[in-house]
C-alpha cells in the first residue's frame, strides 16, 4: 500500500516538474515571462497530461516513461525548478552553485567506481554527511540565500521519512541533472562578469 | 524574521535526520558458512534422487572408478524461446527446488519474460513453466518505462518468505540496469507488486546482480551486486525487504563483476569475480576478502584457476566442502567444469568436466555459461547453467557422488 503511494507521488512530482522544464522552455522560445496566472494554469493542464494515462498506444503515463529515463529526481532539484513558478523567482546565487559543482565534480568519479572510497554510502547513514549538509544549509542562510535553507531542510525531511524509494542522503541532496546545471552556470557566471566589465569599460572609455 | 523560521525549520530538519541516523540498524555479523537459498533445506539431510529414476547419464561423466554413481541430468522446460539464459535455483521447504530464468527471442529484447519451474526430486521431473515477470507487469509494478529484463537471483528471506531480485533496463543496453525486487509469500506461486532497488546516484544506473544472498544474523540480506559501465567492480549491498539500507565497495577499477561469496565465519568471507581485465592482464579470478562482515573489503592473490570474463557458481556443502562450476579455459566459454575444496585443503581441484568442445573448430564451439549452484539438503548440489543460449541445463549431483568423486580424487592423489 505505501510502495503504491509512494510510486504515485514519485509520478506526480515528476508530472509537475515535466510541466514546470515547460514552462520555462516556453518562455525561453518566446522570450517573455508569463504571468503567474498563465504560469500556474499551463503547469495544472501540461501537469496533467503527464500525470494520466493517455490510453492510445502508450502503455503508462507520460510521466513514468520520463521517470524510465530520469529516475526520481533529487529534492532540491525538483523546488528549484518548481521555485521557477513563483510570482517573482529569484536567480540562484553562483555561491550555491559552485560548491554544488565541485561536490558533483569529486563524488561522481569516486561514486562510480574510481577506486575503494565511495562516499554514496556515506548517504546511508553518515553523521558526518548530514552534519556537513546542516552546515551548508547554515551558511546558505548566513549568506542571504534563504531560500537554500528551506530546499535544504525538506530534502532532509523528506529523507528522514523515506518518501522516494531511496535511503540514501545523496539522492535527495544531488542527481546528475543538478551537477550539470551547476557545472554550466560556472563558466556562463564568468562570460557574464567579463560582458559587464567589458560594457563598463565602454561607457567610462576616454573620448 | 523569515530567515529565523528557515533556520527553525533546518533547526527540526537537523534532528529528524539525527533520529532517523540513530534508527538505522547497526552492521552485524554473518550468520556463519552458508548462502540464505540453502538456509530452509539445511535441516534434513536426505537425498531424495537416490531413489528416484535416473534421467540421463552425463556425457563423460565419470573418469575415475566405474562404481562412481552417474550424475542425472536434464533440461529445463521449453517455453519455445529461441534464446534462453541466466538460470538461478532455490531450495523449497519441501526439498523440491525452483528454477528461475530468462527466455526470449533473443537477449535484450522486448518480449524476454523471467520464467519459473520446480523439480520434483521424487518424480525427477520439472513442472510447467510459468511467467514470473514479463517487461509490461515490470513497468506497470515500477511505474516507469522498463525495455526489457535481465538475471533473475532468488533468496530466502529470514522469515521463511521467497524473494527475487531481477534486473530491468530502461535505456541502453545492460550498463543501463538496476535491481527491482518481487517477494512470494507462496514459495514462489505468486508474487507481489515489484519494487525497485536504488543503488547508484547517477539515475541510478548500472547496478546488476548475478549472485546468491548472504544472510546476516539480524535476518537482513547481503546481496553480491556489480556495476558494468564506467566501472566494472563488484558491490556488497546490505538489504531489508525492498530497500538498499547499505552498501559496500567489494573491487574497484575495471576488471571484475559478477562476485559470489563464500562465508569463511561469522566475520570473514572471500569473494571471487569473473574478470573483465585488458587482454594484457591475467585471465585469472580476481578475489576480495573481508574481515568484518562485509563492511570492508580488500582484493587479495588472484586464485589461479584461468577464467575467459566468465561468471562462476559458488556453494558450500553442510559439510564445509566448497564447489565452483566455471570455465577454466582463457578464452572462450566451451568447457565447463566442477572443482572442489574440501573443509581441510587449501587447493582447488577439478572433480568433474561437464562439458568440453575443444576438439571442435572453433566456429562449432557451443557456449556453456552462467552456472548457478544450490544444494536441496546440504550434502547435494543441483546445478543450472546455459547450454548454448538455447537450452538451461540441470545436472544433479548426490550426495553419494560427491562421496565418491572425493575418494577417487584422494585416491589419484595418493598413486
Amino acid at each position: 500500500m505505501m510502495n503504491q503511494y509512494m510510486q504515485l507521488i514519485a509520478l506526480l512530482e515528476l508530472s509537475i516538474t515535466c510541466a514546470v522544464v515547460l514552462n520555462i522552455l516556453l518562455q525561453k522560445l518566446f522570450q517573455m515571462e508569463f504571468p503567474f496566472a498563465a504560469r500556474v494554469a499551463l503547469v495544472l493542464l501540461l501537469g496533467n497530461i503527464f500525470f494520466w494515462p493517455l490510453g492510445m498506444s502508450l502503455e503508462l503515463p507520460l510521466s513514468a516513461y520520463v521517470r524510465g529515463v530520469t529516475g526520481d529526481l533529487s529534492i532540491v532539484t525538483m523546488l528549484l525548478l518548481w521555485g521557477a513558478l513563483l510570482p517573482s523567482p529569484k536567480k540562484t546565487p553562483l555561491e550555491f552553485k559552485a560548491p554544488i559543482a565541485l561536490i558533483a565534480i569529486m563524488f561522481y568519479p569516486l561514486a562510480l567506481g574510481f577506486g575503494m572510497l565511495d562516499p554514496y554510502a556515506w548517504g546511508y547513514g553518515s553523521i558526518g554527511l548530514l552534519t556537513c549538509v546542516v552546515a551548508f544549509a547554515i551558511l546558505c542562510g548566513l549568506a542571504g540565500w534563504t531560500k537554500g535553507v528551506w530546499i535544504l531542510s525538506v530534502a532532509i525531511i523528506a529523507w528522514a521519512a523515506h518518501w522516494h524509494e531511496s535511503a540514501n542522503l545523496w539522492d535527495y541532496l544531488l542527481d546528475p541533472f543538478l551537477a550539470i546545471w551547476a557545472l554550466f552556470a560556472i563558466p556562463s557566471a564568468i562570460y557574464l562578469k567579463r560582458r559587464e566589465k567589458a560594457q563598463s569599460g565602454y561607457l567610462f572609455r576616454a573620448g | 524574521m523569515s530567515r529565523v523560521i528557515a533556520f527553525c525549520f533546518l533547526l527540526l530538519a537537523s534532528v529528524l535526520g539525527y533520529l532517523h541516523i540513530d534508527s538505522r540498524p547497526a552492521w552485524v555479523p554473518f550468520v556463519g558458512g552458508d548462502s540464505v537459498e540453502n538456509i530452509q533445506g539445511s535441516e534434513e539431510l536426505r537425498d531424495p534422487m537416490e531413489t528416484s529414476k535416473p534421467v540421463k547419464d552425463l556425457k563423460n561423466a565419470s573418469p575415475a572408478k566405474p562404481t562412481q554413481p552417474s550424475l542425472r541430468m536434464d533440461w529445463l522446460p521449453d517455453t519455445g524461446a529461441p534464446s534462453v539464459h541466466a538460470a538461478s535455483l532455490i531450495a523449497l521447504r519441501d526439498g523440491a527446488v525452483r528454477a528461475f530464468w530468462f527466455a526470449g527471442s533473443r537477449e535484450g529484447a522486448p518480449d524476454v519474460v523471467i520464467n519459473t519451474a520446480v523439480f520434483d526430486p521424487q518424480a525427477a521431473r520439472w513442472s510447467a513453466p510459468t511467467v514470473v515477470m514479463d517487461r509490461v507487469s515490470a513497468e506497470k509494478g515500477l511505474s516507469r518505462y522498463i525495455a526489457k529484463l535481465g538475471n533473475p537471483v532468488p533468496a530466502r528471506m529470514a522469515d521463511g518468505r521467497m524473494q527475487l531480485f531481477f534486473v530491468t533496463v530502461s535505456i541502453g543496453g545492460w550498463a543501463g540496469s538496476s535491481i527491482s525486487t518481487v517477494i512470494s509469500d507462496d514459495e514462489g506461486l505468486t508474487w507481489g507488486q515489484p519494487q525497485r532497488l536504488i543503488s547508484s546516484p547517477l539515475i541510478n544506473l548500472s547496478t546488476l546482480v548475478k549472485s546468491p544472498a548472504i544472510l546476516f544474523a539480524d535476518g537482513r540480506l547481503g546481496l553480491p551486486a556489480y556495476h558494468e559501465w564506467i566501472g566494472r567492480f563488484g558491490e556488497f549491498l546490505r538489504i531489508e525487504a525492498n530497500q538498499v539500507i547499505d552498501k559496500r565497495r567489494m573491487s574497484s577499477g575495471r576488471g571484475a563483476i559478477q562476485p559470489v561469496v563464500f562465508v569463511d565465519g561469522v566475520q570473514d568471507a572471500s569473494a571471487f569475480f569473473r574478470q573483465t581485465r585488458s587482454s594484457s592482464q591475467l585471465k585469472q579470478i580476481p578475489v576480495s576478502e573481508t574481515r568484518d562482515a562485509g563492511q570492508s573489503w580488500v582484493a587479495s592473490k588472484d586464485l589461479e584457476i584461468p577464467n575467459p570474463n566468465s561468471a562462476l557458481a559458488a556453494l558450500t556443502l553442510a559439510n564445509g566442502t566448497r564447489l565452483m562450476v566455471l570455465n577454466n579455459i582463457d578464452a572462450g566459454r566451451y568447457r565447463l567444469v566442477m572443482v572442489i575444496r574440501e573443509s581441510n585443503s587449501p587447493q582447488w581441484k577439478a572433480i568433474q568436466v561437464l562439458e568440453d568442445d575443444e576438439s571442435l573448430a572453433n566456429d562449432q564451439r557451443r557456449e556453456f555459461s552462467y552456472p548457478y549452484l544450490v544444494s536441496a539438503s546440504g550434502a547435494d548440489a543441483h546445478l543450472a547453467y546455459t547450454w548454448d543460449r538455447k537450452k538451461i541445463r540441470h545436472i544433479y549431483f548426490s550426495a553419494n557422488w560427491f562421496k565418491h568423486a572425493s575418494n577417487s580424487l584422494k585416491e589419484k592423489e595418493a598413486q
